[in-house]
């Protein structure tokens, strides 16, 4: 590392946050020796890059970007991925099952969901590719744990702590932005865990700062004094901040260290976020539902180049015990319209070529209709893959229906092999370093 | 042993860090009287403070559920009335699990002994059990009631008692596990997790140790643990290289026995208590002393509390508090109230720790894990809120309808008793801007302050010196709240 340290110039590329123009500032000012010791990590890290691929960085102007799309709840996947063609369909679903006529034809067994218009243009027109009988072994139709496990991407019968996307922040983004990941919502979900979490969670822009009481317009300059490192030389030499925060502690940086540089992080992404969200608006009309709004806010996000690599989002409702038609054909609406919006923006910025959305759910649903014309928690399930660099098409074979596990289909794609190829062809990230494994991958992309 | 604290270095710092770590802090009146005990008074009361039980009675629901009876009646039902009756009794029990946990948390905030609480929320931890799987707010708040009697009791009878406690029964699938399909879910966990740590055991001592802990099973109608000689299996198992006929009690005795059990405990109870990364020779003597005293609790927690390591500088102020130490430990600080259970569970949601409803068997990771940028300045937009202001994010908040059971104590953000700001910040000092910070520094920091921001605070006061009323004071302390250092404790 020593052979590094009088390295100062970082990627240009990567310069477009207000954090790491700081950075680069702080740097050019001052010599290596006097900064503190992160700051001269951070610098490492992205001098780094240009090295290990391992190692990314998150730009904002022209790297890949993931969308995350959580449908929360078991979505019913046989009525989102319609096997119009098999009696089976509709011996076990005689109420609920969506006629053969209505049914958005993709080939001679299947299609989609009436509602799902926006998204059978998509595939039509090469950007939607449709994964069938995803799942993974022994599943557990427990909301909790099958969520748990799609979070995390462990295998059924083990506990494992951390998420899939964190382990990727954690194993190939650091140094990056806390915005690297973004979730939009209330807080992280489980798939952004780590021993080290990274991320920023808000469901409006407006959240996600500090918000004070300023009457009299000092207290927001005093705030971010505050809450940045100190610079001088006796801090680094480790003497007056050792009454309030504590000694330095012996390995490399006091717990006092890490509070400042998140509080820095902090300021700096919150500045980011707002003057992004002042600036960009939608450049198309988004339908009115909160995954609508969600995803409006991802596409501003991009518009504006935040640094971030994964967005997450979610859409709740979708446990359809009872009376399940009518819910889920709103659901299907819903998201949908707000998709086919999400497309349109994108494609409107430039930016649909670098944007990849992957949707997914914990499970699908019992094959047979219950007694109050609903389904109950199944297994496996379709996910939905879009992007303007996906390659389309249908991958995966349908599962038998009359074969059942339980009552249950029996999946044919390890959900672990779509995270697979996206951290492979799509983040260019090591997938073995995440998952703990080697997955099978798919040629979606 | 650990080297013991000379008794004359005994001071208001370390009284605050005693109380603050041992408990959930309080306010400088308290940590006054904390520290007239001398340290030896303060580690008896510590280790022997009152029982609170009378203050604390059982919540009203919490009895157990018949389920053999409920089955009946729900099968009796035509199939609509029955869909709907379970809905019903979901929703209820899902309003029990919030009551719960604010029945935990009011407990933490005004129990005369928040030490048994807190060493009760590190086992909690420990033994990380979810209600999110449990479903049955009842087991919960009855392996709650387990740990707090053998919070300072003995661990391996406290690790016997979590291997029968119904909760956790269902929480890592015992109660599955039958001689022909022995489930290995708690063998596991139970070496990984709660004795030894990963890479001590093998495979096969999982698999040998599962098929002891067959036949554990739960009483259908009064919930209580069940052995099922039928479905244990009573055949010869190879376990840590000795065979035998061992039974569950027999496997955990034979941890025990393994020096790295007392290791992984002590190590564990010092990075909650103590500090993270502690030197070999600290864990190695409290090891030694904890397997000396047969696995007792208190005693090893004496030893601790009255080391000059846990007062020394790498100890004091170096923890990230958890959101429930930032929560409970804030309304002693301010002389508040908890906030209704519905927001404070929404709070603490978003901050990353509700207790009876940890992220995985592993617990909550803790220390730096707990801050991100986002959470971050949601705790200083909460301080904002505690200090009886908003704005704070009230969406979302559960809407758990009106249940009749959730009446504990607690405000509203538009109806709580007001801070007293004229006890926070005298009226008397307010004229001298460094006695007045250094007055509430000790209220939120419980030590001086360093140049930089004690320079920002006095500022601010002389700033404001000519009208240093109550909502600038408010500011003052908000601006003193939102800073790395009040993450600390």
């Amino acid at each position: 590392m020593s052979d590094h340290d009088h390295i100062i110039e970082p990627h240009t590329r990567t310069l477009h946050t207000r954090r790491e123009f700081m950075r680069t500032s702080m740097l050019g000012a001052a010599a290596a020796w006097t900064l503190p010791v992160f700051l001269q990590k951070t610098f490492l890290t992205l001098d780094a890059m240009a090295a290990d691929s391992a190692i990314q960085s998150a730009t904002g102007k022209d790297g890949t970007i993931l969308v995350v799309l959580q449908l929360a709840g078991g979505n019913d996947g046989l009525n989102t991925v319609v096997p119009w063609a098999d009696d089976a369909y509709y011996k076990a679903r005689p109420v609920i099952g969506i006629k053969s006529d209505a049914v958005l034809k993709v080939n001679d067994y299947m299609g989609l969901n009436p509602k799902l218009a926006g998204l059978k243009s998509l595939y039509d027109e090469g950007h939607l590719s449709i994964l069938q009988g995803v799942g993974y072994p022994n599943p557990n139709r427990s909301h909790f744990r099958s969520t748990e496990i799609w979070q995390t991407g462990s295998d059924a019968d083990r506990n494992e702590s951390y998420g899939w996307l964190g382990k990727y922040f954690d194993s190939c983004c650091k140094g990056a932005d806390p915005t690297v990941g973004v979730a939009i919502g209330n807080e992280l979900p489980q798939s952004f865990t780590s021993p080290h979490p990274t991320g920023v969670s808000f469901s409006r822009p407006e959240q996600y700062r500090w918000m004070n009481n300023d009457r009299t317009g000092d207290t927001d300059a005093l705030f971010r004094e505050l809450n940045s490192p100190e610079q001088s030389a006796d801090t680094n030499a480790g003497g007056s901040i050792g009454m309030i925060g504590g000694a330095k502690q012996k390995t490399g940086g006091s717990t006092l260290d890490f509070l400042q540089r998140t509080a820095l992080d902090a300021q700096m992404s919150s500045d980011k976020v707002l003057e992004i969200a002042r600036k960009y608006k939608a450049s198309v009309d988004y339908p009115h539902s909160p995954l609508a709004d969600s995803l409006n806010l991802v596409a501003r996000m991009i518009a504006g180049g935040l640094a971030t690599r994964v967005y997450y989002v979610s859409q709740g409702g979708y446990d359809t015990h009872t009376n399940e038609a009518p819910t889920h054909e709103r659901l299907m609406g819903e998201l949908n319209d707000a998709l086919a919006a999400f497309a349109k923006d994108l494609q409107a910025q430039g930016n649909f070529q670098r944007v990849m959305l992957m949707t997914f759910s914990e499970f699908g649903r019992r094959v047979t209709q219950n007694a109050s014309n609903g389904t109950d928690h199944g297994a496996a399930a379709p996910m939905f893959v879009m992007g303007g660099a996906v390659k389309a098409g249908v991958f995966g074979k349908y599962p038998s229906l009359t074969e059942l596990n339980a009552g249950d289909l029996i999946y044919n794609v390890d959900f672990r092999s779509v995270y697979a190829t996206v951290l492979e062809k799509w983040l260019r990230a090591p997938s073995k370093q995440v998952l703990g494994k080697a997955f099978p991958l798919l040629p979606i992309i | 042993m650990l080297t013991p604290l000379p008794i004359r270095q005994w001071d208001m710092t370390k009284a605050a860090h005693l109380l603050n770590r041992a408990g959930f802090g309080g306010s400088p009146e308290q940590i006054k009287a904390f520290c007239e005990l001398g340290l030896d008074g303060a580690v008896k009361q510590v280790l022997n403070a009152p029982d609170d039980a009378e203050q604390f009675p059982k919540p009203a629901w919490a009895a157990p559920r018949n389920m053999m009876e409920m089955r009946q009646q729900l099968q009796a039902l035509p199939q609509e009335e029955r869909r709907e009756k379970f809905q019903m009794m979901q929703k209820e029990e899902r309003g029990n699990g919030i009551d719960l946990i604010a029945w935990w948390l009011d407990r933490m905030t005004r129990s005369p002994n928040p030490f048994r609480e807190k060493m009760t929320l590190f086992w909690h931890g420990h033994f990380a059990t979810s209600v999110q799987k449990v479903k049955q707010p009842f087991l919960m708040w009855k392996q709650n009631e387990t740990l707090r009697a053998s919070a300072f009791g003995n661990f391996g009878a406290m690790v016997k008692e979590m291997s029968r406690d119904p909760a956790m029964l269902i929480w890592l699938d015992t109660r599955e596990s039958k001689k022909e399909h022995p489930n290995e879910n708690f063998a596991r966990e139970l070496m990984e997790l709660f004795t030894l740590g990963i890479g001590n055991y093998s495979e096969d001592d999982i698999q040998q140790a599962a098929r002891a802990f067959t036949g554990y099973k739960m009483h259908p109608v009064d919930q209580t643990f069940r052995f099922a000689p039928m479905q244990h299996d009573e055949g010869e198992k190879k376990f840590f290289g000795k065979t035998g006929n061992f039974n569950g009690d027999d496997i955990i005795d034979m941890i025990l026995e393994k020096p790295q059990c007392a290791r992984f405990i002590a190590k564990k109870i010092w990075e909650f208590y103590g500090y993270e990364s502690p030197k070999p020779a600290i864990v190695d003597a409290l090891a030694n002393s904890f397997r000396a005293q047969k696995y007792e609790i208190k005693p090893l927690m004496n030893e601790i509390f009255r080391s000059a390591e846990f007062y020394s500088a790498d100890a004091i102020r170096t923890q990230v508090k958890s959101p429930v130490q930032w929560v409970v430990q804030t309304v002693k600080i301010l002389e508040t109230e908890l906030p209704r259970g519905q927001v404070v569970i929404n709070v603490l949601r978003q901050l990353g720790q509700i207790p009876f409803a940890p992220p995985s068997v592993k617990g909550w990771d803790g220390g730096k894990a707990w801050i991100t940028t986002s959470t971050l300045l949601l705790r200083y937009n909460l301080a904002n809120f505690a200090l009886g202001r908003g704005p704070i994010n009230m969406q979302r908040v559960r809407n758990v309808a009106a249940n009749k059971n959730m009446n504990r104590p607690g405000f509203d953000v538009e109806n709580h008793t007001p801070i007293d700001f004229e006890k926070i910040a005298p009226k008397e000092l307010r004229s001298d801007s460094k006695r007045l910070v250094a007055y509430l520094a000790f209220r939120l920091f419980q030590s001086p302050l360093g140049p930089r921001e004690s320079e920002s605070f006095i500022g601010f006061v002389e700033q404001h010196k000519d009208n240093l009323d109550d909502e600038t004071i408010r500011d003052l302390l908000h601006l003193m709240m939102s800073t790395p250092q009040y993450q600390l404790t």
